[in-house]
């Protein structure tokens, strides 16, 4: 991993992520990324004080992890993103203030920002994704923290769909992008 | 798969087939060099990588080792997504882990994995050659029958056979890419 990576992330963060990786991929699954990332020590971090911050390159660490493990996983990236906001945001907030806790509670030089909104569409800006910055990975899990942040906010019988220009993950800004949120009822 | 200029190459590969038939045995022997004699199934699923380098290819293998057990019936076609090839492993001393390789391993892997991908048979536990119910003819037999590869016979105790196997593996799915590569 190359870089720097300056910030800090909430414990809470951490603890919803590896829940989430639990749920997808089960023990050995979780217990995997963490040791590709030499972050074991920290498998039990649902127990310690979750308002405390964990600095942003050991954060990195797992995401990387991650993603070099679950190569060509793009569905598992999906479902673990929709976990990751389900056990993030467990009780019912608005999707604005979602975003806006996303924003404070990983806390570096990225961006995730609402310019559109409408009943029907919501379009959402996400500057330097710091879960997508490798070369080659598709921001699967960012877009399925977004698409069930969204679900959940809304009445059971509505669905999203989610749309964007294609992605070229070979282009070094591909974390850079705008996902389009369409809103549609069921029935 | 990525494939760049420099012949760096991703390849994700599985190791499929019942419980206990000594999946993370082989990974341990191939990737750390270690044999546990006690039995831990595997929760969910295990991944390692582990790089090597096949005819001036740099690889990088991420093996995942898919536990077996019937509770992960539903999740476990996710982890199939991008597989480019698998290792189907029975255990030689229980004959119905080899009737199941037809029956559920390789039927999972061409429903969910990469419609090229490839596979090669595995019996394993070799080192048990006397209570063996599963004979070597058997085994190639059924190779040929499924199109498989290749069939192998290995021990995770002893090694015998172990990083050919994911060797034989990892060419086998380089020449079926082998237009990606160059």
């Amino acid at each position: 991993m190359i870089g720097e990576y300056r910030g800090e992330v909430k414990y809470r963060v951490v603890t919803a992520l590896l829940q989430a990786y639990h749920d997808v991929l089960d023990f050995d699954g979780m217990k995997s990324i963490l040791r590709e990332a030499e972050m074991l020590h920290i498998k039990n971090i649902r127990e310690e004080n979750q308002d405390l911050y964990l600095d942003l390159f050991s954060f990195k660490k797992i995401i990387s992890a991650q993603n070099c493990l679950l190569f060509d996983s793009s569905m598992l990236l999906f479902e673990i993103g929709k976990k990751f906001s389900f056990y993030l945001f467990p009780y019912g907030k608005k999707f604005e203030e979602i975003i806006h806790e996303i924003n404070s509670t990983i806390i570096t030089d990225w961006k995730v920002e609402i310019i559109e909104n409408s009943e029907e569409l919501i379009t959402v800006s996400v500057q330097k994704c710091i879960f997508c910055s490798e070369i080659g990975v598709p921001c699967e899990m960012f877009k399925g923290f977004l698409v069930h942040s969204l679900e959940k906010a809304l009445p059971s019988d509505f669905n999203i769909i989610h749309y964007g220009d294609r992605e070229n993950t070979d282009h070094p800004e591909h974390n850079t992008f705008v996902l389009k949120l369409k809103i549609e009822k069921k029935y | 798969m990525i494939c760049v200029k420099t012949k760096k190459v991703v390849l994700k590969v599985a190791l499929l087939g019942d419980s206990a038939v000594g999946k993370t045995s082989l990974i341990n022997r191939y990737t750390e060099e270690i044999f546990k004699e006690s039995y831990q199934p595997t929760l969910g699923v295990n991944i390692v990588m582990k790089k090597l380098k096949i005819n001036d290819v740099d690889v990088q293998l991420a093996i995942w080792d898919i536990a077996g057990q019937d509770k992960y019936e539903l999740t476990r076609k996710l982890f199939f997504e991008g597989c480019a090839g698998a290792l189907l492993i029975y255990d030689l001393t229980r004959h119905s882990t080899f009737d199941r390789i037809k029956t559920k391993w390789l039927e999972d892997f061409r429903k969910f994995a990469r419609s090229d991908g490839v596979y090669i048979v595995i019996g394993n536990k070799v080192d048990l050659k006397n209570s063996n119910t599963v004979s070597s003819e058997k085994g190639e037999s059924l190779a040929n029958e499924i199109k498989a590869s290749d069939f192998i016979e290995t021990s995770a105790k002893s090694g015998a056979n172990v990083e050919s196997s994911f060797i034989r593996l990892t060419s086998q799915v380089l020449e079926n890419f082998s237009d990606n590569v160059n």
